[in-house]
């Protein structure tokens, strides 16, 4: 994004929760609109970037808010150093899915990592013992920054031990989290990888006669999108502090595809966009409807109503991926510029 | 036990190849995964229940009627949310289909209600539920072989479609090329609206044999049935016919074992757990041939 469209939108962002009329409502659904956003980002890998049809991110969602729900709970980590344990057991489960999956193409790669998401949720239903079931998981502490071990130190009267208690803390750690997924995947983006990654969603014999190790590449970006999901699930067990495997359905999977094509598949902004687009359109809905004197209940009805004509008049999304070969792509662009610069000098 | 099981997980197995034949078939055709289909099942279910329950038809004439009222919803469908964005990107068909599926799955909740309703029982036969055969411990009732007929008249009926009509043929023409198909002057549009229509009908019937075999209805049964009969559909290798059918039966049986044999917690997991397995040996299906990845 450029820094003068992002720096405001940034700065208004943190200045939101010290404004009067900032509710502790809209500080939850702002929350929910970065949780969606490193989720959307995380998927955005996989289709986007890959072009595979991935229709089970939820399961990656679902291991890793279980993974910091459990240890919080048996072994009462800290927030900090189960966010990397997290990413990493979803990384993990990625390379374990996509090492065998990922030779597939199209459709039955997208109904394999259907069925893999789906087994997640049985697991975590029917494993009573470990994930108590359908009755969910309570009792989950909040984050907490404890740097007392410094502080000690320093002065012994000093205690520097902070529990995150309402809204503003997690927006502020879900905001965190949303710069740190975009700068790694900006970085990716421009890096070896991404642009092996563009080679193969564009074509992939041609990626693969260019010595393009297409599977190896492919495993890497399930197992990143597989561990930024993880991250996405960590941060929402610390923040809701209750788990239950019916917030890891299917449907979820479907709202986080949908917020990715709708931004506009392959951009991360795009995934930016789209996460802001439909969670924002469930809360206006929940609000407007009955301003309308319609029951709350069809909400969902609008809400697949206006997702089709979305797609009936923007089909590749609000902000369309710039296509990775052309005269729009930014590599080439400024390769011409540096050209152009060359010919200028000479 | 095990013959018991077996004959229930046919029965099942004979219905999730009815719908997947639906959704293969439209895959076929459009290279569309249509979500919305579980959805069309459904709602043969609730239309054949209200044309009971409200209009007063006997059960013989209320299933042809929901199924023609599916069959046009499936046109409807098509034209209104599918044919607009023919030429854009899978994806954005796909949410399309996803959105459609929201759509009706609500739209049904807030016509009927989203509890679960029983089928009206006076309108049912009594004789269905009587056994018709019975091997030493294995009771076949007449409502399964009522299943077994209808699913297997309507599949040959299916075949002869496909492989002897004008229109079948075309279907089979524009699954392989459809700017070929349109050169050599046929109506693609009409030939996709017939599409939807078999397969909207084959949804409907499906949807009212399962409403009376396990005589409940309720607007998110589409859901599960739906993804079955997609995993049926790829399980038999998608874009065909042939496939679909068999998907669907290996499918319904292996559930059935699997509640048996392995947990009846992890019913559903059994059916992935093999779908999963067969797609790892066999990338294209059973009955598939290779596919270009176009996601």
């Amino acid at each position: 994004m450029k820094l003068k469209i992002a720096l405001p939108i940034l700065a208004a962002a943190c200045l939101f929760p010290f404004l009067p009329f900032a509710s502790e409502y809209a500080l939850h659904v702002l929350t929910l609109v970065m949780v969606y956003m490193i989720l959307a980002m995380g998927l955005n890998i996989v289709p986007g970037f890959c072009g595979l049809l991935d229709l089970g991110f939820v399961g990656f969602y679902g291991i890793g808010a279980y993974t910091a729900g459990l240890l919080t709970i048996h072994y009462g980590l800290s927030f900090w150093v189960i966010v990397p344990l997290a990413a990493l057991n979803g990384a993990l489960w990625g390379v374990l899915l996509g090492a065998p999956t990922l030779r597939l193409t199209g459709d039955y790669f997208a109904i394999v990592t259907f069925g893999f998401s789906e087994l997640v949720v049985l697991f975590l239903t029917n494993e009573i013992w470990l994930t108590r079931g359908p009755l969910g998981l309570p009792g989950i502490d909040p984050v907490t920054i404890d740097l007392s071990f410094i502080s000690k130190a320093l002065n012994p009267a000093w205690d520097w031990y902070y529990m995150f208690d309402g809204e503003t803390p997690y927006y502020f750690l879900a905001m965190l989290l949303v710069l740190a997924v975009y700068a790694i995947l900006r970085r990716l983006e421009d890096s070896r990888l991404g642009r092996a990654w563009y080679a193969i969603r564009e074509d992939p014999l041609a990626a693969s006669s260019c010595g393009v190790n297409i599977l190896n590449y492919k495993v890497i970006a399930f197992a990143i999108s597989a561990g930024i999901g993880a991250v996405g699930g960590c941060f929402f067990a610390r923040w809701t502090l209750f788990l239950s495997p019916d917030m890891f359905k299917f449907w979820e999977s479907f709202l986080v595809l949908c917020m990715v094509v709708l931004g506009g598949l392959g951009n991360i902004n795009g995934a930016l966009i789209g996460a802001t687009i439909l969670v924002a359109l469930g809360e206006v809905l929940r609000v407007v409807l009955p301003e309308l004197g319609l029951p709350v209940e069809t909400r969902f009805l609008f809400y697949g109503l206006i997702m089709i004509l979305i797609m009936r008049f923007k089909p590749s999304g609000f902000l369309p991926r710039i296509a990775a070969t052309g005269m729009d792509n930014p590599v080439i662009k400024d390769l011409k510029k540096r050209l152009d610069r060359e010919r200028a000098t000479a | 036990m095990l013959e018991q099981q077996l004959v229930n997980g046919l029965t099942l197995g004979v219905i999730y190849a009815l719908i997947a034949v639906g959704y293969t078939m439209v895959y076929g055709v459009i290279e569309l995964i249509n979500f919305a289909h579980g959805e069309i099942y459904m709602l043969g279910a609730f239309f054949c229940v209200s044309f009971i329950t409200v209009v007063g038809l006997p059960l013989w004439v209320a299933i042809p009627c929901a199924m023609i009222c599916c069959a046009l919803l499936g046109i409807a469908i098509d034209i209104f949310a599918y044919r607009p964005i023919r030429k854009a990107h899978r994806l954005a068909a796909l949410i399309t289909a996803i959105g459609m599926s929201i759509f009706l799955q609500n739209l049904a909740m807030v016509i009927w209600g989203s509890r679960p309703r029983a089928f009206p029982q006076e309108a049912v036969p009594a004789f269905f539920s009587e056994q018709a055969f019975a091997f030493s411990d294995v009771t076949i009732t007449w409502l399964h072989l009522f299943i077994f007929g209808i699913t297997f008249s309507m599949m040959i009926g299916l075949f002869l479609i496909i492989s002897k009509t004008r229109v079948g043929t075309a279907m089979r023409a524009l699954a392989q090329n459809r700017t070929c198909c349109q050169l050599m002057g046929i109506n693609v549009n009409r030939v996709i609206s017939f599409t939807f229509v078999l397969g909207s009908a084959m949804g409907a019937m499906a949807g009212i044999l399962v409403a009376l075999f396990y005589n409940t209805l309720y607007p998110t049964m589409g859901y599960v049935a739906g993804v079955k009969a997609f995993a049926a559909a790829v399980l038999g290798g998608i874009g065909s016919v042939p496939g679909a059918m068999f998907g669907g039966i290996v499918l319904g049986i292996a559930e059935a074992l699997g509640a048996g044999y392995v947990s009846s917690l992890y019913r559903d997991g059994v059916a992935y757990a093999v779908l999963i397995a067969v797609i790892i040996f066999r990338p294209s299906g059973i009955l598939g041939k290779a596919l270009v990845d176009k996601a």
